[in-house]
């Protein structure tokens, strides 16, 4: 605990912590200082002064949000000489600020608005002409009304702290600054927080550019569905439409705060998009057509087709695929059906490598996103958080750049956040495995360094640092590593190990939103992996059902055996090429349209609430399985209540156990799942089968040497992603159109093969 | 009783009556003889709804949603949209404006406080009074029926003048 000091406000003496902001500590004890540009993650600014105190001692008025709390300090919030100055400081900002709130898409939810009707005058003094500019785009995403900036700097602020970008800045001096990109156009990986964080309509999401105003939409707070961060973000709903995904703390205050990455900001026009699934659809004919048919005649057939392939070749004749994008409940219904209903063993999720080695050796806790932030340590081997898990890397970022942390990073690309890194060590492609050994001990120094290409003192380097961290170290890692070597990292705090002042965290990075939910429900560590279970088809297998679409490679090569099966069921939200193999397509509901939970890669299991009714004939994937099982003669008994599945799951998945939505409900307090703990494990088998394949591998020492493009993961655009216009256009390179007045859709066309095409505005 | 008391009374009463009847024969008339004749309404008569337009005949509706906020009955239903073209092609007189804008007619209570609200002069009430329809979904009117440029003046109205006293002759009975 640190020390205590007093500290008298308004002539209430308050305890507080040494080191405490004063803003803070008046606003925690209920005395309102209002404030712009003050935001407590982000660098001090103090440049709208309208947290001025009065502190007896100092001369002339303090902004409160740069003053650290001492002992002793007396401290006036309300005075007539503080409101007026309060006051004069909302007329100077309203001096260029125009009068154009009905247009405005930050009307109703505007901080400004807020601060005049406490603070602003009833008149304006000012006749003189207001600086006009014209209204622009600064990218596809954001769109700027530089005449509504009241000059916070927050975005800026946002932008080098969060993201590290550094592309958007203030420009020009005095009364003529302006927020501004380099060269007029935003290259950036058009995460939006600028947008968030401004507290006025200067900065604007461009998809939701005049569609509707906030205080018609119903927020709904729901995790999002991209990638495994699990990030908080509220959907703003109307007549059955999503309109907009924020994560403003007025409406959610998650692990994230207000951080979203473009995905989560942008990428939820898919859910009313045209070219949903709408009804179900048979396909009676091999090669025919997929007919629509109502949900009583999909279920049937499906019905008396599974039972006849049953009854002819045997229950492992199936084979149930779920997917890390489902909810827990979706998944646990398909385990469910695979077990009860079928008998076979033949399940597994249609992810892209699998966490079971991770979790059946775990011997530290998940690292939460809280965790890493204040991290001392950070290694990371492999992956590319910044691209694939932004809430991660905007951690990492941050605890390098306001914790001090130091940051180790192993990877074959040199990825953006190596200019956080305190050692980036460039390693060759494919040999992520030799870290692992290295990092497990000093013995394979010379056959590690030798195929990972770097100098053996730079690995001693390493563990000397793992040695000497005092508190908590978070060991990353991504796709790249084998299983074994996943396991040994799993249990390198055992091998490492304890010692008083520091502590091991692991963080996993999977690719999908529900990538460790997929895995803890228990699809993943199933006897086949989806690549044994697909290359079946034809021989063991007849039918499959499928919730979710397939991945593309392990898709690809396989369309013509997996044509040969007798039956093929797909739960999807669009046609997609699994769908084309499809024989019944039933339509599922996207995660705003029902109730369920997701588990993030810090395994917090984190609530997906519905925001809108399912669209057209969709129904929630956890339904469509109760109901086909209910045709096969089996009652799961969920009565519809996505809440009674979970219950189920609780009782049947330990890490799960006595999880009950109600405990769910805070999303500032997220529950982590209680992943059981191993204990030190003999790791001399897989050490010795990382040895064999690093000895074995045939090592180019053709290293990539370009930082990636910014988006390249990001914007790739994807089943769900492509159903937002603007993703195809930042693929496309982000071109800067003729002209920033008019939106870049309207102006630049993007073919199928992804290259920009300009056309004049208007057209 | 005998039967002539009981004409005497009668007459008397039927006299006494015819009495009221007859007195108001060679006083002023006040009966509006609608629909044959217009009636007269206050300037400030609170009637349909009028979306008006500026003097290029763009519409002044900005889609803010104030009055669709400010409507006690929730009868006021609006669709924004963004218009990207110049101003002078544009719809509306700025980059947004109401796609859809709908009033149920079947729930308005004429409080006039969507007139109120409205920052852009662009609603107010006009003085079409007759929504009769055959049909409740008719009730519910769209742009096209809102809009001044579009909207039906019925001919049997007139607007009263500034100094015209259109109480007093209600007043006098």
């Amino acid at each position: 605990m640190a020390d205590l000091i007093k500290v008298t406000i308004n002539g209430n003496v308050y305890e507080t912590e040494k080191g405490a902001r004063l803003i803070d500590v008046c606003r925690e004890h209920g005395h309102a200082v209002p404030s712009f540009c003050y935001y407590s993650d982000l660098a001090l600014q103090a440049s709208c002064r309208m947290c001025l105190v009065r502190i007896e001692k100092m001369p002339k008025l303090q902004t409160s949000c740069t003053i650290t709390c001492t002992d002793g300090m007396i401290v006036t919030t309300e005075s007539e000489e503080i409101e007026k100055a309060q006051r004069a400081m909302v007329e100077f900002l309203l001096a260029n600020h125009p009068l154009d709130c009905p247009v405005c898409d930050r009307g109703g939810e505007c901080e400004l608005q807020e601060m005049v009707f406490d603070w602003g005058g009833l008149e304006e003094r000012f006749s003189e002409r207001k600086n006009y500019a014209p209204e622009k785009f600064l990218s596809p995403m954001v769109a700027n009304d530089p005449q509504r900036c009241i000059l916070c700097k927050r975005c800026t602020r946002v932008c080098d702290e969060w993201m590290g970008e550094d592309a958007i800045e203030a420009g020009g001096r005095g009364a003529h600054t302006v927020i501004g990109t380099y060269d007029g156009w935003l290259n950036c990986s058009e995460c939006g927080n600028c947008i968030e964080v401004c507290p006025t309509g200067t900065l604007l999401d461009a998809t939701y550019r005049h569609q509707a105003r906030p205080w018609e939409l119903a927020q709904t707070i729901t995790t999002c569905t991209f990638c495994s961060d699990g990030c908080q973000l509220s959907l703003g709903a109307r007549v059955g439409e999503v309109m907009r995904a924020v994560a403003r703390d007025r409406y959610v205050d998650g692990i994230n705060g207000e951080f979203l990455c473009i995905k989560g900001r942008f990428a939820h026009p898919f859910i009313n998009h045209e070219e949903r699934i709408r009804t179900p659809l048979i396909r009676y004919k091999q090669g025919g057509r997929l007919v629509p048919a109502t949900w009583d005649d999909a279920i049937g057939y499906t019905a008396a087709r599974m039972r006849a392939i049953g009854e002819a070749h045997g229950a492992d004749a199936f084979g149930i695929i779920g997917s890390p994008r489902l909810t827990n409940e979706a998944n646990y219904a398909l385990l469910k059906f695979a077990r009860e209903v079928i008998g076979t063993e033949n399940f597994t999720a249609s992810d892209a490598f699998s966490l079971a080695p991770c979790f059946e050796n775990l011997s530290a806790p998940l690292a939460t996103h809280r965790d890493i932030r204040f991290a001392k340590t950070i290694i990371l081997v492999g992956g590319e958080p910044e691209e694939l898990q932004p809430l991660t890397g905007k951690q990492i970022r941050q605890a390098v750049r306001n914790g001090g942390a130091r940051l180790v990073i192993f990877n074959s690309v040199p990825i953006r956040l190596k200019e956080q890194a305190a050692q980036f060590i460039h390693i060759n492609p494919g040999t992520e495995d030799a870290v692992v050994l290295a990092l497990a001990g000093a013995n394979d120094d010379e056959l590690a360094a030798g195929k990972l290409g770097v100098e053996a003192k730079t690995l001693a380097d390493v563990r000397r640092a793992l040695d000497e961290t005092q508190g908590d170290c978070v060991l990353l890692f991504g796709s790249e590593l084998s299983a074994a070597a996943m396991a040994t990292l799993a249990q390198l705090p055992q091998l490492l190990g304890a010692r008083e002042g520091r502590r091991f965290l692991l963080h996993p990075l999977p690719f999908y939103n529900n990538s460790v939910g997929a895995h803890d429900i228990g699809l993943m560590n199933a006897k086949l992996s989806v690549a044994q279970l697909l290359d079946q088809a034809g021989q063991g297998l007849r039918a499959l059902y499928i919730a979710g679409s397939l991945l593309p490679e392990h898709l690809r090569g396989r369309e013509e055996t997996l044509r040969q099966l007798d039956l093929i069921v797909v739960q999807e939200l669009f046609e997609t090429e699994t769908t084309a193999l499809a024989d019944v397509v039933f339509p599922a509901a996207s995660f705003a349209e029902t109730d369920g939970t997701f588990t993030n890669n810090a395994g917090q299991v984190q609530r997906v609430r519905q925001s809108i009714p399912p669209v057209h004939q969709a129904r929630p994937d956890w339904m469509i399985t109760a109901a086909l099982a209910s045709a096969l003669n089996a009652d799961f008994g969920f009565q519809l209540s996505a809440s009674a599945v979970f219950r189920e799951i609780a009782e049947h998945i330990a890490a799960y156990e006595g999880l009950r939505y109600p405990l769910l409900k805070d999303e500032s307090r997220p529950v982590q799942a209680k992943h059981a703990l191993a204990g030190a494990r003999d790791m001399t088998g897989a050490i010795q089968e990382i040895r064999a394949r690093i000895q074995s591998m045939n090592v180019t020492s053709a290293r990539p040497t370009e930082t990636p493009k910014v988006g390249h993961e990001l914007f790739k655009p994807g089943t769900l992603t492509s159903k937002t216009p603007q993703f195809p256009l930042l693929y496309a390179g982000n071109p800067k159109p003729p002209t920033v007045l008019v939106s870049p859709l309207y102006q630049i066309t993007v073919d199928a093969n992804l290259r920009a095409t300009t056309v004049a505005a208007g057209d | 009783m005998s039967i002539i008391s009981d004409v005497i009374e009668s007459t008397k009463a039927i006299i006494k009556g015819m009495g009221v009847t007859f007195s108001y024969i060679p006083k002023e008339k006040w009966t509006v003889e609608y629909p044959d004749e217009p009636v007269t309404v206050q300037p400030r008569y609170r009637g349909q709804h009028l979306l008006h337009v500026d003097e290029h005949g763009r519409e002044k509706c900005v889609a803010c949603f104030l009055c669709a906020a400010a409507c006690p009955s929730d009868c006021i239903y609006i669709i924004a949209a963004d218009d990207p073209r110049s101003p002078e092609e544009r719809i509306g007189v700025d980059e947004r404006y109401a796609k859809v804008y709908n009033i149920d007619y079947g729930r308005c209570i004429f409080c006039g406080f969507c007139v109120e609200a409205c920052p852009k002069d662009a609603i107010t009430h006009g003085y079409n009074f007759e929504l009769s329809v055959y049909n409740r979904a008719d009730l519910l009117k769209t742009k096209d029926d809102l809009l001044i440029t579009k909207q039906k003046q019925s001919p049997n109205y007139r607007v009263a003048f500034a100094d015209e006293d259109v109480d007093s002759e209600y007043k006098e009975v």
